[in-house]
Order: C-alpha cells, then structure tokens, then sequence
C-alpha cells in the first residue's frame, strides 16, 4: 500500500504541493493525472525518498521509503526522464543496481529480457532511443521483483506499440496482486490501463475515485438504437417522455431511465438494438476538474 | 556494505573515463620516472634515489580527480537517483564510494609502483646510484600504494560533497597547490598537517622535497588523511540527506 498523508512540499516561495492525501492498494492500477507542472513528480519523488516532505507523510506499507530495509523488493520506480551514464551499457547498469540489491547478476539479464530489450543489453546507453530508454528504466524498477511499482510519466517516448505493450504488461502485475501507481498528463495513455484515479491540479487532489464512478453521469441523456424510432418516440411521448432524432435509427432521451425506455420498447413489441446512457469519457472529466482550478491561477 | 562496495567498484569499471583515467595516469608515471632518469645526473645520495622512486605518489593527484570525477558524476549523470533508490542510506552510498575508491586506488597505485620499479630499478642499477635496501624499496612502493588509495577516496568525499565535477577539481587544485602552500607560510606548524606534507610522507618523499620544515611520521599522514575523508563522507552523507535529489 503506498499512502499520501497530508503532504505538502513547498520550493522557496513555490508551492508545489499542497495537503494531498491518496492512496494506491494492491491488485489496482492508480492513474496519478494531471497537467504538466501539478505536482506529480514532486508526489512521487517524495514517496520515493529523493524529495523531502514540508509537511506530511508518504508511507510505503507503512514505513517511509529511507526506512525500507529491502527498497527494490518493495517498491520499483521509473523516474520522469530515467537518466543514465551514455557510457555504460543498459545490462551494465543493471549489474551495478543489482550488486547494490545483492540481487545475483543473472537478473539483470531476466528483466532485460521481461522488457524485450535483451538484444540491445551489452550496447551503451548513449545510443538507446527514448523508448529503450524507458524499458531500461522499466527494468531496473523490476530487478527486485517489486511489491508495487510508482511510474512517472512512463509512457513518454514509447511509440503506439510499446505503449499497448505497457498497458497489457501493467495490467498483467495488477491482476498478479502487485500495487500500481502511474502518472501521466496525457489522460488517453492510460485510460484504458487503471482501475481507479487521483486528479491533481496547482498542487492539490480534485478527485479520487473508480474510472466507472467518475464518468457516470445520471443526468447524460440515454441512447437507444432501434428500426423503428418513431413508434418508440410516439410510445414514450405517450408517458410524458421527450425523446429527439440523433441520426438514422438513433433516438436521444433526457430525464428518464433505462428501465422505462427498455419496458415502453417491450410493451409495443419494439425492436431495440442497443440501449445505454451517455458516459463523460474520462477525458471530459479530467479537463473539466483540471480546468477549473487551472483557470483559477 | 560490501555489496555497496562491489556496486560502486563495479560502476567504476564499466566505465570509459575509469580506464582512460588509469591509463593516463599509468603513461604520465612512467613518462616522469624516465625522464628524470634520463636527464637527472645528481642521483647520488640515498634521498636522490628514493625522490625518483617515490614518483609513483605522483599518480596520487589523477587518483584524487578520478575519486572526484565518479563520485560527483553521479549527480552529473543523474544516476545519484538510481543509487539512492537502490540504497537509501545516504551514509552507506557515501562510505560505499569512497571505500571503492579506495580500493581501486590501491590496485592501480600497486600497479603503477610495479611499473615503476619495472622501469627504474634497473636502470638506477646501471647508473650506479646509491641502492636501498628490498625493506627501503617496499615501503616506498607501500607508501606510494597507500597514498593513491587514499587520495582516490579523499577524492570520492569532495565529489560527493560538491556534487559538481568542475567545481570540485578546481576547488582541490586550488586547496593544493594554493591555499596549502600559502597556510604553510603563514601558519606555524602547519606544515606537518598539510595535504602537501601528509602526501609526502606517506610517498616517503623528504622534507627538502616539498620546501617543508619537517614531515609527520607515516602511520600519522595515514590517520590524518583517513580522517579528512572521514569528514568529507560524513559531510556529504549529512548534506544528501538534507537536501533533494
């Protein structure tokens, strides 16, 4: 479990966060989201030891990160813009990680290989792409098989390919128990990877909650396809219930539910194709909570 | 602490700088000890011996950039961050450096003194000078051996402090070759205890050598040097903990 408690970190006069509270739990994949400059890496830096808190705690089951007896076996961490030494080789700088762990040198070569960057192992990281970049950052997070892993911004840099590759690996370590936390400003990166999300903006959380909870919408109106639209809208306009044209075979409902929609089409003996309300996609909700406190800076 | 060790001492080898560092440092040894060979005609007294053998402490000050180089290249590469992750204690990440330092230093500092002997035992043998005895002739290359180590560790502390290559390399420099000589003018008694002087005698260099008055006894050079990088680790690992990464 990694915990936020009330953390609030301030650069001089700046500040970069601000009494923010969240947590992520095993088996579930957090998307962290927010615009550029919101706090995220200052978050996640904080959680992992590098960044010091001006108030509040971030825990790691329980404990700060300075205080983990077994760092690696706990948590693994890709860093916002891994950086490197040009002149050593990716499986070098494994070796040197995995010294430091007392982890044996062989597995170095095991999560190089988890990463699909085995071939390119035993050449200098000065002519690895931003993609190689990120797997080799990736790898290193997974030497010390972690509990949870905390990911900033990994899916900069990877083409369409190595972000669907991303997506199904992360997904694959939460269904396996495993604690995920990612961030990302681009919303479409990761929607479809998390479980659950913690908006942050100028520093602050706007929302936490499930992907499912946050874009339901009571109030979006209803869609319905059937091939007889104009006896259904005559059927419902029969119970009082207003309902417009939305193309071809398409019918919009506003201030009524699913059910009555679904038993007036069964009452006229109507054929119904599909039937559900409209959902804020994800992305409508993040623009629409980032940018309200964006646009009150 | 070991595997911190062979982390760091890892980091050192599979690096190009390290070897190119040993390299330069070998061939600048070599080239200092042949060519006061070749050119000094006065080697006829003991301390005239031993002066050329002691060159191989000359390596001492590529060493304590080296030491410099690695510990502060970790923040010029950003791989401090992997470090720190890996190994949280900031004190053991410091300590764990500057040991290996150490530890490389002594093997290169043992290589260089046995290419030095390689090159100039015998030809000291030809010229006829004044010869040592085998006890003479391994305490110099001990002594030599000691010093590089420490120097690369003492560099490792400054790196680590500073964080900033240029600045550190420039800093020493300054410190050795400045203000050290400087202090040891003004202040009395401070010859003794000055980088120049603890370097002499640990490389069993005299005290005509360097200008100075008078030289500490080896085992105290040893202890105080050790203590000077003891305070750099401590200072650097109290500053890391301290500051963001």
């Amino acid at each position: 479990m990694l915990a936020v408690d009330r953390l609030t970190k301030r650069f001089g006069s700046t500040l970069a966060v601000d009494d923010l509270s969240f947590t992520a739990s095993p088996g579930r994949v957090l998307g962290f989201l927010g615009p550029n400059g919101a706090g995220k890496t200052t978050t996640l830096r904080t959680l992992l030891g590098l960044t010091l808190p001006t108030s509040g705690t971030v825990t790691v089951d329980g404990r700060p990160y300075r205080e983990l007896t077994d760092p690696v076996e706990t948590v693994g961490a890709v860093l916002e813009g891994p950086q490197f030494h040009p002149g050593r080789t990716g499986r070098n700088h494994l070796r040197v990680l995995a010294a430091a762990a007392r982890l044996p040198a062989s597995r170095a070569d095991e999560v190089l290989r988890l990463v699909e960057l085995d071939g390119a192992g035993r050449r200098r990281v000065k002519g690895y792409s931003l993609g190689m970049r990120q797997r080799l950052s990736l790898a290193g997070a997974l030497l010390g098989d972690p509990r949870a892993l905390v990911l900033d911004e990994p899916a900069n840099g990877l083409d369409p390919q190595g972000i669907r590759w991303l997506r199904d690996f992360l997904r694959g370590l939460a269904a396996d128990g495993r604690t995920v936390l990612i961030s990302s400003h681009v919303l479409a990166e990761v929607a479809q990877t998390v479980d659950e999300v913690a908006v942050i903006s100028r520093g602050r959380l706007v929302a936490q909650g499930g992907v499912e909870e946050l874009t339901r919408d009571a109030a979006a109106p209803i869609r319905v396809r059937t091939p007889d639209p104009e006896r259904l809208r005559e059927a419902l306009a029969a119970r009082n219930v207003a309902a417009e044209a939305r193309g071809p075979n398409w019918l919009a409902i506003a201030g009524s539910s699913l059910e009555t929609v679904g038993e007036t089409a069964a009452e006229h003996g109507l054929v119904v194709y599909e039937l559900f309300r409209d959902r804020h996609s994800l992305e409508d909700v993040f623009l629409e909570l980032t940018g309200e406190t964006e646009a009150g800076r | 602490m070991s595997s911190q060790i062979r982390s760091e001492l890892l980091k050192l080898r599979t690096t190009r700088s390290f070897w190119l560092l040993v390299g330069i440092t070998a061939v600048l040894v070599v080239l200092i000890t042949v060519l006061t060979l070749a050119l000094d005609t006065r080697l006829e007294t003991k301390p005239d011996v031993r002066s050329v053998l002691s060159t191989a402490g000359a390596s001492g000050l590529m060493l304590l950039i080296l030491g410099i180089v690695f510990a502060a290249g970790e923040y010029r590469h950003g791989t401090i961050a992997w470090t720190l992750l890996v190994t949280p204690d900031r004190l053991r990440v410091a300590a764990g450096q500057a040991l290996a330092c150490g530890i490389a230093g002594a093997v290169i500092g043992a290589g260089i003194a046995a290419l030095t002997a390689a090159v100039a035992l015998p030809w000291l043998a030809a010229k006829d000078a004044p010869t040592l005895s085998g006890g003479e002739v391994v305490g110099l290359f001990a002594g030599g051996t000691l010093y590089t180590a420490l120097a690369a560790a003492l560099g490792a502390g400054v790196g680590a402090l500073l964080r900033n290559q240029a600045a550190a390399i420039v800093l020493v420099l300054l410190l050795l070759f400045v203000i050290d000589p400087v202090a040891s003018a003004v202040v009395e008694g401070y010859d003794r205890y000055s980088l120049t002087g603890l370097e002499a005698a640990l490389i069993g260099g005299t005290a005509d050598d360097t200008g100075l008055d008078e030289l500490p006894p080896v085992w105290l050079a040893a202890v105080l040097w050790t203590g000077y990088t003891a305070v750099l680790v401590a200072a650097a690992a109290l500053l890391t903990s301290r500051r963001d990464i």
